[in-house]
């Protein structure tokens, strides 16, 4: 079996899928059952009109839990996994924003309280949650390279 | 085709995740609600950071204090700032030990007078010492942390009115139609460190008739630094 044939196979496939899902429906609990902490995050990042910051804050967190959900029991699998890279570019390009501009905050992605860290520490976390984005994003490259290589030329 | 197909499936997704939302915030608890439509006109602006402020402290929950073990301390100093625009500088508080020219002054202040009305902004920022000073002559204290931290522990006799929170309109109109005078301080404090609850919270009230919103910049762990009289538990009823 070829690197290619490796990196492509059902068997790492579908556990990419679960952990990715399993990441998305682990950070959107909290701020399902929180959506004001939630939009007091959002609102830190200083990109979203005000008048959008609560909406945002409250189907957010559903768009994230449902799409992880259908990732883990491979329902739309591809338009899950594409959904979710889309989402993780938005989170990479709000996070590398506020970075370049040294507005510090606490992300919100696993948490909706303040961590009560100092700004140097809150930025340097932030380059972590870059790192991590990127990470999940080559995860969803890896599922809709894999399933589009396995499709059917016909479905 | 298959394009077609994945737009469907992905407003359907979408869709899905809005209905939720809705239903879920329908059912929610009012701390746990949102307005759909938020009122946040700083939403844009960034903050000034500050490398050497110490970070906004998670809530620190602390226990209740018994009347007998504590008390509000009056202040030492005069140090109240005032935000961009500067108000009036409070005089120098009487009957303090040691002060420079305390014998000079009236030997008690009231509140009106030590902390007059400025109506050309929404809010002054206050020092610890004034606000100890101010709750212990019983003037309304307003906590604009979420509704769980102020259970974990208040300044005693503070009202909660979380600018996050999906009740805050009705409890802000609430106070509004008390009928309290406008003219008369009202303290609103937060976290501390860069927490901008108290300010969000005084804008709004600003709205309404107060014209003496005084933010106690350092807040809840100031307060509980300076053992300031506390409770914890929810809001009393009205």
């Amino acid at each position: 079996m070829t690197l290619t044939e490796r990196l492509a196979s059902p068997w790492l496939t579908v556990r990419v899928q679960i952990a990715l899902g399993v990441f998305f429906v682990v950070a959107a609990l909290p701020k399902v059952v929180d959506p004001p902490g939630f939009a007091h995050m959002i609102y830190n990042y200083r990109i979203v009109p005000g008048a959008f910051v609560n909406l945002m804050a409250l189907v957010m967190p559903w768009f994230e839990l449902l799409t992880g959900i259908a990732l883990i029991l491979g329902i739309w699998t591809r338009t899950s996994a594409a959904l979710i890279g889309a989402l993780l570019g938005v989170f990479i390009v709000a996070i590398t924003f506020n970075l370049a501009r040294g507005n510090a905050i606490d992300c919100g992605c696993f948490d909706v309280t303040a961590a009560g860290k100092s700004v140097a520490e809150r930025l340097q976390d932030m380059r972590w949650v870059v790192i991590r984005d990127l990470g999940m994003i080559v995860m969803v490259a890896q599922i809709l390279w894999a399933t589009g290589r396995t499709r059917p030329a016909t479905a | 085709m298959r394009f077609k197909r994945h737009i469907g499936e992905a407003a359907t997704l979408v869709a899905a995740a809005a209905l939720s939302a809705l239903v879920a915030n329908a059912l929610a608890r009012s701390e746990r609600k949102l307005p759909l439509v938020g009122t946040y006109p700083n939403a844009l602006k960034v903050p000034e950071m500050k490398a050497e402020d110490p970070p906004a402290p998670a809530p620190v929950p602390t226990p209740a204090l018994s009347p007998s073990d504590t008390r509000a301390q009056a202040p030492s100093e005069v140090s109240s700032k005032v935000n961009a625009g500067g108000a009036a500088a409070p005089k120098p508080l009487a009957g303090k030990a040691g002060a420079p020219a305390a014998a000079k002054l009236p030997l008690e202040e009231s509140p009106l007078s030590r902390f007059p009305p400025h109506p050309d902004k929404p809010f002054v920022e206050i020092s610890g010492d004034d606000a100890a000073w101010l709750v212990a002559r019983g003037i309304l204290v307003v906590d604009a942390r979420r509704k769980k931290d102020y259970e974990q522990g208040h300044v005693a006799g503070a009202r909660n009115i979380s600018p996050w929170e999906g009740d805050a309109d009705a409890k802000i109109t609430a106070l509004v139609n008390e009928g309290r005078d406008g003219a008369i301080p009202v303290v609103i404090y937060c976290s501390g460190g860069d927490c901008e609850d108290s300010h969000m919270l005084a804008t709004r009230i600003y709205g309404g008739g107060f014209n003496n919103l005084l933010v106690y910049r350092d807040g809840w762990p100031d307060w509980v630094k300076r053992g300031g009289k506390s409770a914890t538990g929810p809001e009393p009823a009205p």
